[in-house]
């Protein structure tokens, strides 16, 4: 019940140190693409198998993936805007591990799942 | 040396800032990653700020990082990004891409990862991949950007400080961003301000002010040894030794109080070795006789007497506390609400009411009935979550502030903390509000639980030591044992400490009420105390720091007694009282507009004496709660020049003397006449304890001590029993009658100590029934507020000259007042 409303000036960014930031940012960026290139010749392995239980589990909730307000307080500002819930894959050393987080429904990552998803419902 | 239980207790300096943001602070877990180049670790957040980017990115471009960890509280827990495929850690490669029929995604590199062809062929759609920074953010569902309030509550950092501390950590990589803006040794500090960006810069100002304080007030006491003390030795009824010496004072230097520590020493003959032992002062007498209590009484040489030396025993704890609050008040958001949070600052704050069903009478049992600008401040303050009361003189602010708090603990909000800067404040206090039935726990300094104190029985050791159940008999076993033998073994110590802390802790949580002193809410025995409505009386007479400690607590509701038109905190230190230290937080809040509630009927003074101060000091709004009647010395046969207005001012024109200590003034007319004026009133019928005189200066107080001992008309004992006091110590006191020796007599200097308009005020609103005044008026009428205090006296036929039996209306010229002070 902390809530308090300050009236206080936004305070506008430069617009200078903006194109500063923004150059240095890109000159970082390329020089990391770079680097991978000159480091890296030939072609990766392949590593990148999903696990099965990652599909076994979400079978049985394979519709159900509307989240939002399910449950996560942290988030403030979600508002009324709906969240899906994904399965993030991760590698903790050599073991495949997969942690639950919601992202944005408009976020273009779901794009095609979400089509996919429809078009599967239509069928 | 034993250094008691609680010295490496540190207030305010919990590790909860190691995740914190290195540029704002932010600390929540899901808004912070850690920076994994293994020279740097720092921790930053995804907020942008001011700048253009987050600060996790402004970091990682500045320094030119590229790994990041999250932390193990946030929804992936403790994860280092990197490629799924190949294990690349560089964030400014990495981005998701999801499964083409199912909701898994995977961090995956750009470069080579995202150009493998054949991972199309493996349900994994690289189509749309997602890259993990955007907008100069990271994205925002990974990290989570934190909330409005979390930034507005976080240090505001400008994209200018960024390149700078970046710039510093190349070369010293611990360095903190207050590091940036330290002055150099001879620089003057920075001064307090109005309003404050952030809790950081209110830090960065107030911190370099403590510590100047801190600096003078230990080379100060350390360099006061004295030598060649004659000591008088005696047992306590605890069975402790205590030495009793004298110990002289003068202006600016060592002032002792009850609780300061002192090193007694001895450095041996034929007969003794060399001794020394550290003890508390217990007791202070007018006569200034210290009482020390040792604390060891072994090998004390009590058959001698002469040749003692004695050093002070500096300590930083109540510097400690002060930063310690401060840096809680930054870095810690529980500390104080929201509201509390940004109000201190000078933020504007939509203005909030606090929900609370009103008393249906605002008074409380125990306490006088209320009068209307009472019963209006207690009705206010119980529904705004910070509030301002000016108590000017007698009127009635303690009882006020009991009724207040008992209203405040009746509403179930838990515990209510109560401070003010003094123990007197504290004392008066806690025995108001216990008048009212609740229950009340007065906590001392473990330095001072030897000092006597007029409500001993609500204090935390008495309790401890009578709480008397049956349970408790070990504890009380074991403090036998303690007192008799004056130690215990070391597992019986053991014992004793832990028996005694579960006791504390049990007394203390059963309290509706805590009273303490502002230093004293940092006590350890409070660290896990939260308070949501705090209370402090005398808070204009404590720094702002001091202000904070026990508002650090949890404060939600906060209510600031004090006057602001009487004397402020004293701060030794000149640099730091010119930088504004001396301003209260009470004094600082007034200026940005919150508004006193004002009482304004007061008990103290005789109508003729509080109208000009009324008229100076507070717009003349001060209404008289007594009545002529009520003040009518009767049967009290003394020369007032007119006979219903029981205050003159006696004009003396006797030089103004340097002290011997070359340090402070003396005046040798005023101390006889203050001396004739004594016996006058002796020989009426008032008896001693009636009557107090204060002086403004510490050489004319002692040399009146002296003077009315040696050469006063009546029996000299009289006269020892004579409150002889400085002003200043004099703020919160009244006497029946008051004698004021103003000293400064010099056409060619200043007046010093009286120009400032505060210390008048107190020294004219001492007085229930009578006044008189001392001084030169040509000198004192150059200053415009004693100029106009000049013509009100002159003008009412009190200013006079003559033999007291025969005072005449004083013709001295003095120039008209060119304004008057308000
Ligand atoms: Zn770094
Ligand atoms: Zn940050
Ligand atoms: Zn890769």
């Amino acid at each position: 019940d902390d809530e308090v409303h300050v009236r206080q000036k936004v305070a506008e960014v430069d617009p200078q140190e903006e194109a500063d930031f923004e150059l240095d940012l890109k000159a970082v960026m390329q020089e990391s693409m770079e680097q991978r290139r000159q480091e890296l010749r030939g072609r990766p392995t392949l590593n990148m198998m999903i696990p099965m239980n990652v599909f076994e589990g979400s079978i049985k909730d394979h519709h159900g993936r509307v989240g939002g307000d399910s449950g996560d307080e942290g988030d403030e500002e979600s508002g009324g805007s709906k969240e899906v819930q994904v399965k993030v894959l991760v590698k903790r050393g050599n073991k495949q591990q997969t942690k639950q987080m919601y992202i944005p429904r408009d976020c273009s990552l779901i794009q095609s799942t979400k089509q996919k998803e429809a078009a599967e419902l239509e069928e | 040396e034993d250094t008691g239980d609680d010295d490496n207790y540190e207030f305010g300096k919990g590790d909860f800032t190691e995740h914190a943001c290195r540029y704002c602070g932010v600390s929540n877990p899901a808004c912070v990653v850690r920076c994994n180049v293994p020279s740097c670790r720092k921790w930053f957040c995804n907020s942008r700020g001011n700048t253009s980017g987050s600060h996790i990115v402004n970091h990682l471009v500045r320094a030119k990082h590229k790994e990041v960890c999250l932390h193990k509280d946030s929804p992936l827990g403790e994860t280092i990004l990197e490629c799924y495929n190949c294990g690349c850690r560089n964030v400014f490669l990495l981005g998701f891409i999801s499964a083409k029929t199912e909701s898994v995604v995977v961090l995956l590199c750009r470069e080579p990862c995202l150009s493998v062809n054949a991972l199309k062929d493996m349900n994994w759609d690289l189509s749309q991949w997602c890259p993990l920074i955007d907008d100069r953010c990271f994205l925002q569902w990974l990290v989570k950007v934190p909330s409005e309030q979390e930034q507005l509550r976080a240090r505001q950092i400008s994209a200018q400080q960024i390149n700078k501390v970046e710039e510093l950590w190349k070369s010293n990589p611990d360095a903190s961003l207050e590091d940036l803006e330290k002055p150099g040794v001879d620089d003057e500090p920075q001064s307090v301000v109005l309003k404050y960006e952030d809790a950081y810069q209110y830090q960065n100002v107030f911190a370099p002010l403590i510590k100047l304080e801190a600096d003078y007030d230990k080379m100060m006491k350390e360099s006061q040894s004295k030598d060649n003390l004659t000591i008088r030795w005696d047992i306590g009824l605890n069975k402790k030794r205590v030495a009793y010496f004298v110990f002289p004072k003068e202006d600016n230097e060592l002032r002792l109080v009850p609780g300061d520590e002192l090193r007694l020493r001895y450095s041996g003959d034929a007969a003794h070795p060399a001794w020394q032992s550290v003890g508390h002062v217990i007791k202070l007498t007018a006569q200034e006789e210290v009482a020390l209590e040792l604390r060891a009484s072994q090998g004390v040489p009590a058959d001698v007497n002469h040749g003692f030396s004695v050093d002070f025993v500096w300590k930083s704890t109540s510097f400690d506390r002060m930063q310690g609050a401060m840096k809680a008040f930054a870095v810690d958001e529980t500390s104080v609400s929201g509201y509390i949070y940004h109000h201190l600052l000078g933020h504007e704050v939509e203005v909030q009411m606090v929900r609370n069903t009103l008393p249906r009478r605002f008074g409380a049992p125990g306490l006088p009935e209320l009068n209307a600008s009472q019963v209006f401040a207690v009705k206010s303050v119980l529904q705004k979550p910070i509030s301002l009361i000016q108590g000017p003189p007698g009127t009635g602010k303690t009882v006020t502030s009991a009724a207040i708090v008992y209203h405040m603990a009746k509403q179930g909000q838990g515990q209510v903390l109560v401070c003010a800067p003094s123990n007197v404040a504290v004392d008066q206090l806690a025995e108001k509000i216990s008048a009212t039935g609740l229950k009340v726990v007065r906590l001392c300094a473990k330095s001072r639980e030897a000092v006597s104190s007029p409500v001993e029985h609500l204090t935390l050791h008495y309790q401890v030591r009578h709480l008397d159940t049956s349970e408790k008999s070990e504890l009380h076993k074991l403090q036998q044992l303690k007192d008799e033998q004056g130690e215990l073994s070391s597992s019986d110590e053991k014992k004793y400490k832990a028996l005694k802390r579960a006791t504390e802790r049990e007394i203390s949580q059963s309290a509706d009420v805590i009273c303490c002193t502002c230093v004293g809410a940092g006590d350890p025995r409070l660290a896990n105390f939260r308070f949501r409505q705090v209370l402090i009386d005398e808070s204009t007479q404590a720094t702002e720091p001091e202000c904070l400690i026990p508002l650090v607590l949890g404060a939600k509701q906060v209510v600031l007694v004090g006057d602001h038109c009487q004397l402020g905190p004293v701060i030794m230190c000149k640099k730091a009282a010119r930088a504004g230290l001396a301003q209260s937080l009470f004094e600082r809040l007034v200026l940005l507009g919150v508004k006193p509630i004002r009482l304004q009927v007061q008990y103290r003074m005789h109508p003729a004496l509080s109208e000009f101060p009324s008229n100076s000091f507070y717009e003349g709004t001060l209404q008289n709660g007594v009545t002529i009647n009520e003040r009518q010395s009767s049967g009290i046969d003394f020369p007032w020049p007119v006979p219903n207005r029981p205050m003159f001012f006696y004009v003396q024109m006797g030089q103004e003397e340097i002290s011997a200590s070359g340090t402070s003034y003396l005046n040798r007319t005023e101390a006889a006449n203050v001396e004739k004026i004594v016996t006058t009133f002796l020989r009426s019928g008032v008896v001693p304890s009636q009557i107090g005189v204060i002086t403004p200066y510490e050489g004319q107080r002692a040399y009146i001590v002296n003077y009315m001992s040696r050469n006063g008309a009546l029996r000299q004992q009289l006269y020892k029993e004579i409150e002889v006091a400085s002003v200043d110590s004099f703020q919160g006191r009244e006497k029946d009658y008051i004698i004021l020796s103003c000293v400064r007599s010099n056409e060619h200097q200043g007046i010093g100590f009286l120009n400032d308009p505060r210390r008048l005020n107190v020294a004219l609103t001492r007085a229930r029934y009578g006044i008189v005044i001392l001084g030169n008026p040509k000198v004192l009428s150059k200053q415009p507020l004693w100029n106009s205090l000049l013509t009100h006296y002159k003008e009412h036929e009190c200013l006079v000259e003559g033999p007291l039996n025969n005072l005449k209306q004083s013709m001295v010229q003095f120039p008209k007042p060119k304004k008057i002070y308000n």
